[in-house]
């Protein structure tokens, strides 16, 4: 199986070359991450009911919409993704969608647990370290391929995260920030030290070996670099990124699997924030609270 | 490993994507008890509107379950006549009643040869097997 381990690339491209590899129907591991920051949303989601798009033009954050699952998510060179796309009759692509990520999230846990932390499995797709999400993962069917998608958190900029979404009002956004703070876990909240590029790869790529067999370094071909870059370009466009998804009654966040923010209003009550962990309401909260908790603006 | 036991009415036609289709002047079609299982619980479905015309092997929905999203392919060419809204509104129709109420559209056929395409369900049924086995055979030694 062919590895392009790229570092650095730039923003469509960290998208834009493993969806190339499925359209063209070549099988191979990347390795990147993104120069500049940008929003990445998930297939079916709607970019009017999550992003405030004000604030990502004031800010020159661009958007991109993938081909594969999950949702929306703020990426910059803080996150090292692992991008694997295998062709739908390999036998190695589990036929139950779910054993896709227990079987291809090995390689990351195997990365966290060597760097001293207890991750597990939080099914059916995210890592979790101390109970914290530390990684987010997505897959799809692309052509006649499967794309699957992951990323290791070095650091995570949880305000610009949580101003980037839509959110009814500063409560519900303060709130947000506040629950993905305590909800999620990155590498730069449990190491001491600095997590080193090459030493989060070699881990990753020892993984996927055991897995996949051997990997053959390539760096991407004239054919691969000419269809990510006519595949960025739909994946930037404005009628692709316009195109309707769901939308939920209320206003509803999903922070990490089983976690949701939800916004819902009531007749003569006003607004009630009601955090939800596996289905069982943990917190309800005022729409109109006065939270101490202020925003922290970024310099 | 325990197998969970799996519809397949013998009145219906099945294809490769695990859709079942219920020919009389029109065809229903849906995806199969497997086929939801595999994908786990839905959570999002799109179909295109009544009127759309569709052909075989090509795309006429998308799906997502838990992070996964494909593409549903229509497993006979012709016109829709019919979309279920109601499934698409709760995708979870499709989970627990996938020979019934989550049933995805209603097909005007094109080209009736196209049934002769299809799989009867003790066909199927060898498929579907065959496919489990050889899931279970490559699913040993995931786990570091």
């Amino acid at each position: 199986m062919d590895l392009y381990d790229l570092g650095p690339v730039g923003w469509v491209e960290s998208q834009s070359i493993y969806h190339a590899l499925a359209l063209l129907g070549r099988e191979g591991l990347i390795l990147c991450y993104p120069t500049t920051p940008y929003i990445c949303l998930g297939l079916h989601d709607d970019l009017d009911y999550e992003i405030d798009r004000q604030y990502c033009r004031e800010r020159g954050i661009p958007l991109l919409r993938r081909e594969t699952g999950g949702g929306v998510v703020y990426l910059d060179n803080r996150q090292l993704f692992f991008q694997l796309v295998l062709r739908q009759d390999n036998p190695l692509v589990p036929l139950r969608r779910h054993r896709f990520y227990e079987k291809f999230l090995q390689p990351a846990l195997s990365v966290y647990r060597d760097l001293g932390m207890a991750a597990e499995l939080k099914p059916p797709a995210d890592i979790a370290a101390d109970g914290r999400k530390s990684s987010g993962n997505g897959s799809g069917d692309i052509g006649r391929c499967v794309a699957y998608v992951g990323n290791i958190l070095l650091d995570f900029d949880f305000v610009t995260m949580s101003r980037a979404l839509k959110a009814p009002d500063e409560t519900y956004r303060r709130h947000l920030y506040r629950i993905m703070r305590a909800n999620l876990i990155t590498l730069t909240d449990c190491l001491a030290y600095p997590a080193e590029y090459s030493r989060l790869t070699t881990g990753l790529i020892a993984g996927f070996q055991r897995q996949l067999g051997d990997l053959t370094p390539r760096e991407p071909d004239a054919e691969l670099r000419e269809t990510a870059r006519r595949v960025g370009e739909r994946l930037t466009s404005g009628e692709w990124l316009d195109l309707p998804g769901r939308r939920p009654a209320g206003r509803k966040v999903k922070i990490a699997e089983g976690l949701y923010l939800l916004a819902q209003e009531s007749v003569g009550r006003g607004r009630k924030l009601t955090l939800v962990r596996d289905g069982v309401a943990e917190e309800v909260m005022a729409g109109d609270d006065e939270m101490e908790l202020a925003l922290p603006f970024r310099a | 490993m325990q197998r969970e036991k799996r519809a397949i009415p013998d009145d219906l036609f099945y294809d490769r994507n695990d859709f079942w289709i219920k020919v009389a002047e029109e065809a229903v079609i849906g995806l199969t008890d497997y086929g939801q299982g595999n994908i786990g619980d839905i959570l999002y479905l799109e179909l295109v509107p009544a009127g759309t015309v569709v052909r075989r092997g090509e795309r006429c929905g998308s799906i997502e379950s838990g992070k996964w999203v494909g593409s549903l392919l229509a497993p006979v060419s012709g016109m829709i006549v019919e979309t279920n809204r109601d499934a698409e509104a709760d995708p979870h129709m499709v989970n627990a009643d996938p020979f019934g109420r989550g049933w995805l559209y209603r097909i005007e056929p094109a080209d009736r040869n196209e049934i002769g395409l299809l799989m009867d369900s003790g066909a199927y049924q060898a498929w579907m097997e065959e496919r489990i086995c050889l899931e279970e055979k490559n699913s040993q030694g995931w786990i570091d």
